[in-house]
């Protein structure tokens, strides 16, 4: 099975919220949500050794997700095809289960259609050999999407040409295991999520 | 978060009703307040359906519901399915109780609609446990959901059986039946909170008081008052509920995400 997902550089992300409006254009999310966010982590430290990293956050495509899980309808499903967690919106009954249960906080409720929503990976553009808007849009290259099984995937080579020591993803929480990776080399900054809680 | 009241009062009622089926059942057995089954279950059954509707007032479209049965693990679907089946042997009984019919089969539905009804007040709690919400994330969180609906249960039985006239001396074991239930409610609900919900400590201990140590008390005085049975029964059954009520919505209120990127509120 496919495994697709995103890679984020962020040693090569500048902060520019590119990713963050491209998302809301091209899936028409509603002013005050959000499918994809860009977070500041830091300044941390003591001057001069100061340091910080902005951190696009979304869906993290779960391995083990229990926004699935919880989900009573199935409207919360893994795409057979592609591994990506996904939502019909048709089976949705509204209950927000699946918010409760996020790890990351990613999920939003349109409270025009009353459903939950969240980063689909633009499926609308990948199913069709595009790459999601995010990645597009982004200026600064910091963005690959692609299965993660496949060694020739712009992911999958940005991951091949990263330090181990620098690939990070968000803290498991109870063994859900995110798939979505980011590279932050020392160099840059520490990687630290735990303030974000 | 908000408190979501249309689930706070789905967990009270139905754990409500579980309990009295709980007392109808017991009396199957100890034969006490015969008088009192057919208007007991006839409550309980009335109160699981109101707690029923509650839920589904939750939900922005009800009207996809069916699609569970495309996923019948999840949490609501257990809850969903088992008040149903509560409910399906509260009526068995009622129509078993007004055809007087056999002992057997009573006991049965009896013990059936209270074992189901004890099981949805447990898994109530359960289906919040979530790894995303620390708060939630503990098995206690159950056990005060089932511990705080046993006194509100009793209460109702004892409120309803004092209603019938039943014999003063027939109410002393509901009495002791309200006053362990009491304490294991005051109990379940302080272990609960001091572990889990110390930012809302002030609630949890409104909670112990109203849903556990008040009932108890009144139990006590059953047993040893049971000519003022109504009187207690009445004072038992407002604090216990108003106790479930304030262990439910203490439960919202703590909620906090380990990790909210997004920094929403649902």
């Amino acid at each position: 099975m496919s495994h697709y997902a995103l890679v984020i550089d962020l040693d090569r992300c500048i902060g520019c919220h590119s990713c963050e409006i491209a998302c809301k254009n091209e899936n028409g999310v509603a002013l005050g949500s959000y499918w994809n966010k860009v977070l500041q982590v830091g300044p941390v430290g003591t001057y001069p050794d100061l340091h910080e990293y902005f951190l696009p956050s979304q869906c993290m495509q779960c391995e083990n997700a229990p926004c699935v899980h919880v989900c009573p309808t199935g409207a919360s499903y893994r795409d057979a095809e592609t591994n990506i967690v996904l939502i019909e919106k048709a089976k949705c009954i509204g209950c927000q289960y699946c918010m409760m249960a996020c790890p990351y906080g990613v999920r939003s409720w349109n409270t025009e259609e009353k459903v939950v929503e969240k980063c689909t990976l633009c499926r609308q553009l990948t199913s069709v050999g595009e790459v999601p808007a995010c990645v597009g849009a982004c200026c600064g290259n910091a963005r690959y999407y692609g299965d993660l099984d496949d060694p020739t995937s712009d992911a999958s080579k940005a991951l091949a040409a990263a330090d181990s020591a620098s690939i990070h993803s968000m803290p498991d929480v109870g063994g859900n295991a995110p798939a979505t990776k980011c590279i932050l080399s020392s160099k840059i900054a520490t990687w630290k999520v735990s303030d974000l809680a | 978060m908000s408190i979501q009241w249309s689930l706070v009062l789905f967990t009270a009622l139905t754990g409500l009703a579980g309990w009295m089926y709980a007392c109808i059942a017991t009396d199957e057995f100890l034969c006490k307040t015969k008088q009192t089954a057919f208007k007991a279950a006839l409550v309980a059954l009335v109160v699981a359906i109101v707690g029923g509707v509650a839920s589904v007032t939750h939900l922005a479209h009800p009207e996809n519901m069916l699609n569970v049965l495309g996923h019948p693990t999840a949490g609501i679907f257990v809850e969903a399915l088992l008040t149903g089946l509560m409910c399906l042997c509260g009526i068995v009984y009622l129509v078993l109780v007004k055809r007087e019919a056999g002992a057997g089969a009573r006991k049965a539905f009896a013990v059936l609609a209270a074992a189901i009804g004890i099981i949805l007040s447990f898994a109530a709690g359960y289906s919040y446990m979530m790894a995303s919400i620390p708060a939630w994330n503990t098995i206690l969180l159950p056990f005060a959901y089932m511990g705080s609906a046993i006194p509100a249960g009793v209460a109702a039985y004892l409120m309803v059986a004092a209603l019938q006239k039943e014999e003063a001396d027939a109410l002393k074991p509901y009495g002791m039946f309200l006053l362990v239930g009491g304490l294991i409610a005051a109990l379940t609900i302080l272990v609960y909170m001091c572990l889990a919900g110390l930012g809302q400590i002030g609630l949890g201990i409104v909670a112990v008081i109203l849903g556990g140590l008040a009932p108890a008390a009144c139990g006590l005085m059953i047993t040893r008052k049971p000519e003022k049975a109504s009187t207690y029964a009445v004072v038992a059954l407002i604090c216990a509920f108003a106790g479930v009520l304030c262990v439910r919505c203490a439960m919202w209120l703590v909620f906090d995400k380990a990790i909210n990127l997004f920094g929403l509120t649902i």
